[in-house]
């Protein structure tokens, strides 16, 4: 690594001025567990690090919204988040897929809001928060906006925050009535970077699937939802052949791509597989209460 | 002395020091200035263990952590274990149950040992699992590694 400046602001505002500059080698720096890699390998060589520690006290709470969803500041970490009882309580999802993301040290330091501003298609945590119907809320010098996180992305490791922007909270809508599951599939060893993640979601009412989301991640460019699977299953009931079905519209419908991981050939029929185990998996969790 | 250098303050094992530090030095190469060499890096990814250090009382990889963001915190190394003059109770069941065969990864698994004991005092074999999910053994003493920490919890459980 060369050397860098790494400046401290004390408030958002003031982290958004020193970030509001036209300069790619200016970036915030959270957990920096990210950053670290590309850092150390020489993919980024940073001019300043705009460090976001002190801003932990404002922007690192969990709490649950009067709806009954969840509000996280974005400097929670990733620990913090598993461990939340509101999280636990809202979205079991989240703690069950943490378990088998990175590692405990890993969670100890990386921070939801750099997870997903990073935008890095291999994360677990955008399929997992946009099943849940997960937004954004932004700041930057043109004020606040709120951006759904299945539209965040706009490419591989690209996202559409613009100059001095910075999340400050992901909302989630209450889940009540909700079923999610999460699975990724690593294809070299089990601690590795997700070959293919799929989340979904689905509303379940007398058995017939109301509503769906449908989320693939890690084979596709970026996090990419699939509305012809969701297709198959409005109104469907939640059984076997819904779930084959969807399965086989999601394989037919998703642009997977080749890597090291594996063909994209080879990514679509995991992506069939995958699917059809986390609509099984979903509904065998139920709905939360 | 470069220009991005500057001058931290922060407790190691209990005791206050100082240090000149390189915004690009990261909390691995700062120990070794303090000869401390139980932390090692390994993969330098964050997805070994070998350099696990608490920062403030949380676990975290050394080889992530920019040295001089440790400034005004506390850094606890597996140093700080055996400073009564006796090894901790995790480090005697890792001998006891013979939970390693070169040692590279030793320290990381004993600090990491010790935390998951702190917050879970009497963790199943799932639990020691997840939680050691990140230490990597390339000895594959995770047989001896997983009985050792069962060991522990039961050596330090309250008589």
């Amino acid at each position: 690594m060369r050397g860098f400046e790494l400046v401290h602001p004390a408030s958002l505002d003031e982290a958004i001025k020193l970030l509001d500059v036209d300069d790619p080698t200016v970036r915030p720096f959270s957990g920096g567990t990210a950053l670290m890699l590309m850092m150390k390998t020489g993919v980024f060589q940073p001019s300043i690090l705009v460090h976001l520690g002190g801003l932990e006290a404002e922007h690192a709470a969990v709490a649950v919204t009067p709806e009954g969803g969840l509000r996280i500041g974005a400097l929670a970490t990733l620990t913090s988040v598993e461990h939340s009882a509101e999280v636990v309580r809202v979205a079991p999802v989240i703690p069950r897929a943490m378990k088998r993301l990175a590692n405990v040290r890993v969670r100890n330091v990386a921070r939801i809001g750099g997870n997903l501003a990073h935008g890095d298609p291999h994360m677990d945590l955008p399929p997992v928060l946009s099943s849940l119907g997960g937004a954004v809320t932004v700041r930057g010098p043109g004020g606040t906006r709120s951006i759904p996180i299945e539209g965040l992305f706009s490419g591989y490791y690209e996202t559409v925050l613009t100059r001095g922007e910075l999340i400050t909270d992901v909302t989630l809508p209450s889940q009540r009535g909700w079923a999610s599951a999460y699975l990724k599939c690593t294809t070299r060893s089990a601690d590795d970077w997700p070959t293919l993640g799929v989340a979904v979601s689905l509303k379940v009412t007398d058995g017939a699937i109301a509503e769906s989301r449908v989320m693939v991640s890690a084979a596709t460019e970026k996090l990419t939802r699939l509305p012809s699977a969701e297709a198959v299953l409005k109104g469907a009931n939640a059984g076997e052949d819904a779930v084959a079905r969807a399965a086989d519209a999601a394989a037919a419908e998703a642009e997977t791509i080749d890597d090291a991981r594996g063909s994209a050939e080879y990514k679509t029929e995991l992506l069939r597989v995958y699917v059809k185990r986390a609509l099984g998996e979903a509904i065998r969790n139920g709905a939360v209460q | 002395m470069d220009s991005t250098s500057r001058q931290i303050r922060f407790t190691l094992n209990g005791r206050p020091v100082s240090a000149r530090v390189e915004s690009h030095l990261d909390l691995v190469d700062l120990l070794r200035r303090f000869d401390l060499f139980g932390a090692r890096e390994s993969c330098g990814q964050g997805l070994c263990g070998c350099c696990t250090v608490l920062v403030d009382g949380v676990a975290v990889s050394g080889c992530l952590t920019l040295a001089q963001l440790v400034d005004g915190k506390s850094v606890t190394t597996v140093e700080s274990l055996d400073e009564s003059g006796e090894l901790s109770h995790v480090q005697q069941a890792f001998i006891d149950e013979g939970a390693f065969q070169c040692g590279f990864c030793t320290p990381g698994f004993v600090m990491m040992a010790h935390e998951l004991l702190k917050q879970n005092p009497d963790p199943n074999e799932t639990e020691i699992r997840d939680y050691l999910a990140g230490n990597l053994c390339r000895c594959a003493a995770y047989p001896e590694i997983i009985r050792a920490v069962r060991s522990a919890a039961d050596r330090m459980r309250p008589a």
